[in-house]
């Protein structure tokens, strides 16, 4: 059964994580590889040149964990995906890390084109910039302001329509 | 042998990226059959990623400010498609240039090879290039660009715009030549078609919405070709087929050629050339030869080819307006087929057996019924066809040269023959049969009060003799005439049915009241009786045309009857219908005999005989005298007595008229215990018939008059011409009346002061 075959994953640090077949094809890339390359990945250790050991095992947490979850829908991007920045909870246990392996884990979503946990990870990020004022923004994030206050001004006044008062 | 991949590129740099990736994709397009590793294949999509990811994108997007606002973080891909896009053209050139030395079967064999190597080529290299596929395309087309498609659908642009419009028209004459040899009786490939036929269908993308196809692509380049190519076909072929063979044998082509045609389809094309595939074949086939198809179908009737028939149906059935000429022949047909089956019976004259008459017209309608039932599988149309022409030629025929009240007559009369108790009667489901063959007929009837009229006479003598064969035959047939024409038209004959039952109660009744006003002696010397009572209403009868003396031994039993039953029902009026009346009496005085003969007679003639009680000569006008009968009853009775040599006349051989004196034959011989000799004389059924259509026509007027009255007491008045059209159309389903009897109706009843005439041609009516 499929369900028992496993698979080898090679991290760029060139360590090997063994995983269920299904929880590996929560990504896109492997779910396709797999189709195409087929016998040769059942053997070998499927190499993922872009992400290295401490990332690829926070990933395969996560994907252990929603293993079981329905296939995502193509067409519900548009709205309810966008709409919510609600994460449940496990989700919001499983991002609190430090910034760098939190845009780690969006940088590998993004690679393995696993929809859902990047939509976590910048829903995560985008809860952190909520409610923020841009020095808050910049602290947060440790970004240099490299604007000069002319520019400053104008792109306050560009969005002075989207200001909470 | 693995291809040894270059080294992984710098992901900002274009050029070597794109050298890295199509060596890769090079691989994918000619040589995936050797495999692609791991590595490559998480090369290229990881090269593809990185590139698309690379810093290069901030750096040359220009910032988020001005213009570009609204668009967000620049995608970078473009320059990754569009090199793509020019090594597919390249690629497909190349194919192109191949296939050139290609034609035929060949050409066949290297499209669908190429086809196959390249689309599953496209699948793989989607899969690599999905990176670009979700980010800078999805942009693209979010965007509203209509020229880019995702990694596979840009495969399949380029195939259509490159290779296939170039190649199309040949790979088509190949398919259409190979269909052209399977059509001759060749073996081909079929698969080498089903691939085309799905490539082609493949190719049929939307332009305004890529996840969509549509049949654009594979209707103008297949399916048109094909139907044009198949039209050219079979227009040829079945020319010369027809000139060549029987019409029949065309049928039969035809019909297998069409069952090919549909076959094929389910073979090795798309499901949506059925349509106009069939459409085309049946325009040549059948539509195309349809005049020489109609134009045998009377030679097929002629010769009653069933099988034939069934087939040109199933043809012309195919194709619009096809049947129409069939059904008017057909009709035409099956009118002249009855009345020439009509006429040869029609030679037996008036003699003719009613069942000859009946048989003759149901052999026609059972034949054609078949006909219908099986080759035209009981279509509605040809079935309305049948019954236009049975209604003609059972109502207009030889036999009814002088009116149409023949039939009906005629079948009523088989009808009784068939209810009469008599030596061959039929079993119950013979008879059940034969009644429901009988509505058959009395469905086409237009006279249906005739057959009403002839049918309660002789209901009405089959209850008064209780000569029926069957209570439940009887009880059936009335059910099904009253299921054809309603409660009104048997509520007479139902009452008839019911006055012999409350009769049979009425002479238990009598009995027991006799039995306690008599004493023993009285019983054994009174008649035995037995007595209908029947409601003059309800019963076709009419009172005696003659006087009659009954004898006193009658005239006590029925006094006393009378007594009992105006006893029972004061204030009612008894009729005896002495000429319907009938008994037995025991001949004591025949010498040479131990048993004594019964003689079963009228009343009229037991009066008769009960004179010579008295004398045993008796002239010819002590009969007349003591019977007070008219001659023409006492003369017919007195001639069968003469026959069956009951009485001898004298002088010898005289004739019964006055003058004439009568013995008893002492002598009377006879090889049965019981004679039977009341007989009708055959004049006296003549006369009835005549009779009986003279009723017809004092009732057909009253029923005129009454539909009349009835239309004008709710419309109250009406124009002249359409009371005239509204009495028609009620009264028909009884007879088809003539405008000038109605006319005449009118001006009765406006006599009669029931209507008046107003202006303007109108009428009103008179309460």
């Amino acid at each position: 059964m499929a369900e028992m075959q496993k698979i080898k994953l090679m991290s760029s640090d060139s360590a090997e994580i063994t995983v269920h077949r299904d929880v590996a094809e929560r990504s896109v890339l492997i779910k396709n590889m797999m189709e195409d390359i087929g016998e040769q990945a059942m053997t070998e250790a499927i190499p993922i040149p872009n992400v290295n050991e401490a990332v690829l095992n926070k990933v395969i947490e996560w994907c252990v964990h929603h293993k079981g979850d329905p296939p995502a829908t193509n067409d519900d991007d548009a709205d309810s995906r966008k709409k919510t920045t609600d994460i449940e909870e496990w989700d919001q246990k499983f991002m609190q890390v430090d910034q760098e392996m939190l845009f780690e884990i969006i940088l590998a979503a993004n690679y393995l084109d696993i929809k859902a946990l990047l939509d976590v990870g910048c829903k995560t990020v985008a809860n952190m910039i909520k409610g923020k004022s841009p020095e808050e923004i910049r602290k947060t994030f440790n970004i240099q302001n490299d604007f000069t206050p002319e520019e400053e001004d104008q792109i306050r006044r560009e969005n002075e329509w989207a200001e909470d008062r | 042998m693995p291809i040894t991949m270059p080294p992984a590129p710098n992901k900002d740099d274009l050029a070597a990226t794109w050298n890295f990736l199509q060596v890769g994709v090079e691989k994918i397009m000619t040589n995936l059959k050797d495999g692609v590793d791991m590595a490559t294949y998480m090369g290229i999509y990881t090269a593809v990623h990185n590139f698309c990811t690379s810093q290069k994108a901030v750096a040359s997007g220009g910032g988020i400010i001005g213009g570009n606002a609204h668009r967000g973080a620049h995608l970078l891909g473009e320059d990754l498609y569009k090199n793509l896009k020019d090594y597919l053209k390249g690629h497909l050139e190349d194919l192109h240039e191949k296939s050139k030395g290609h034609i035929d079967e060949a050409l066949l064999t290297y499209y669908i090879r190429e086809w196959d190597r390249y689309t599953t080529a496209a699948k793989y290299t989607n899969h690599l290039f999905r990176y670009l596929n979700r980010h800078w395309v999805k942009r693209e087309i979010d965007e509203g660009k209509k020229d880019v498609f995702d990694v596979y659908t840009l495969h399949l642009v380029q195939w259509r715009e490159v290779l296939f419009e170039k190649v199309n028209k040949n790979v088509m004459a190949a398919v259409l030549k190979m269909v052209e040899k399977q059509r001759n009786g060749e073996t081909i490939e079929q698969s080498q078609i089903k691939s085309i036929v799905d490539s082609f269908v493949s190719l049929g993308l939307d332009e305004t919405d890529s996840t969509k196809s549509t049949l654009d692509v594979y209707r103008f380049h297949f399916e048109k070709p094909f139907i044009d190519a198949t039209t050219k076909y079979y227009e040829n072929e079945s020319n010369q087929f027809v000139a060549e063979n029987s019409v029949i044998d065309y049928m039969k082509k035809a019909e297998t050629r069409l069952e090919e045609e549909k076959n094929r389809v389910g073979l090795y094309l798309h499901q949506d050339i059925m349509n106009p595939l069939m459409k085309a074949c049946l325009g040549v086939l059948v539509t195309g030869h349809s005049p020489l198809l109609r134009d045998e179908f009377q030679v097929l009737l002629d010769t009653d080819r069933q099988d034939d028939l069934a087939r040109m149906y199933r043809l012309l059935a195919r194709i619009i307006d096809g049947l129409e000429p069939l059904r008017t022949k057909f009709e035409a047909h099956v009118r002249k087929s009855g009345l020439a089956a009509v006429e040869k019976v029609a030679t037996e004259g008036d003699n003719m057996e009613p069942k000859t008459y009946v048989d003759a017209l149901l052999e026609v309608h059972t034949q054609y019924q078949k006909l219908v039932d099986d080759a035209f599988t009981g279509e509605s149309e040809f079935v309305r066809s049948l019954d236009n022409a049975c209604k003609e030629f059972v109502n207009r025929n030889k036999v009814c040269k002088t009116g149409s009240s023949r039939s009906p007559e005629l079948l009523a009369k088989y009808t009784d023959a068939l209810l009469k108790k008599s030596a061959k009667s039929a079993e119950e489901a013979d008879l059940e049969a034969s009644l429901i063959q009988i509505m058959t007929v009395f469905k086409y009837i237009e006279d249906k009060d005739v057959f009403q009229k002839f049918y309660s006479r002789m209901l009405a003598k089959r209850l008064v003799h209780s000569s029926s064969a069957s209570e439940d035959a009887e009880t059936s047939m009335i059910g099904k005439l009253k299921e054809a024409c309603g409660y009104e038209y048997t509520n007479k004959l139902q009452r008839m049915f019911q006055d012999i039952q409350i009769s049979t109660d009425l002479n238990s009744a009598f009995k027991e009241y006799q039995s306690r006003l008599l004493d023993d002696d009285g019983l054994k010397k009174a008649v035995d009786p037995s007595y209908q009572v029947l409601g003059t209403g309800f019963w076709p009868l009419s009172p005696p045309q003659t006087n009659f003396i009954p004898p006193q031994e009658i005239v006590d039993t029925y006094t006393r009857f009378q007594n009992f039953y105006f006893d029972k029902h004061s204030g009612r009026k008894l009729t005896w219908l002495w000429q319907l009346c009938k008994g037995e009496m025991k001949a004591n005085y025949v010498k040479n005999t131990k048993i004594p003969f019964t003689f079963c007679v009228s009343t009229y003639q037991m009066a008769i005989l009960l004179l010579f009680n008295d004398s045993d000569t008796v002239t010819y006008e002590d009969a007349q005298k003591g019977t007070a009968l008219s001659a023409e009853w006492l003369d017919p009775s007195l001639s069968v007595f003469v026959k069956a040599k009951v009485l001898i006349p004298s002088p010898e051989n005289a004739k019964a008229e006055p003058g004439t004196s009568y013995t008893l034959n002492y002598n009377f011989k006879h090889k049965k215990v019981k004679v039977n000799l009341n007989i009708v004389v055959k004049s006296d059924a003549k006369q009835e018939v005549e009779e009986t259509h003279k009723t017809i026509e004092e009732d057909r007027k009253l029923l005129m008059q009454s539909a009349i009255v009835r239309i004008m007491k709710s419309r109250k008045h009406m124009k002249h011409v359409v009371l005239v059209q509204e009495t028609i159309s009620q009264i028909k389903s009884r007879f088809t009346p003539k405008v000038q009897d109605i006319k005449k109706s009118i001006d009765q009843l406006i006599e009669k002061e029931y209507l008046e005439r107003l202006e303007n041609e109108e009428l009103g009516y008179l309460a």
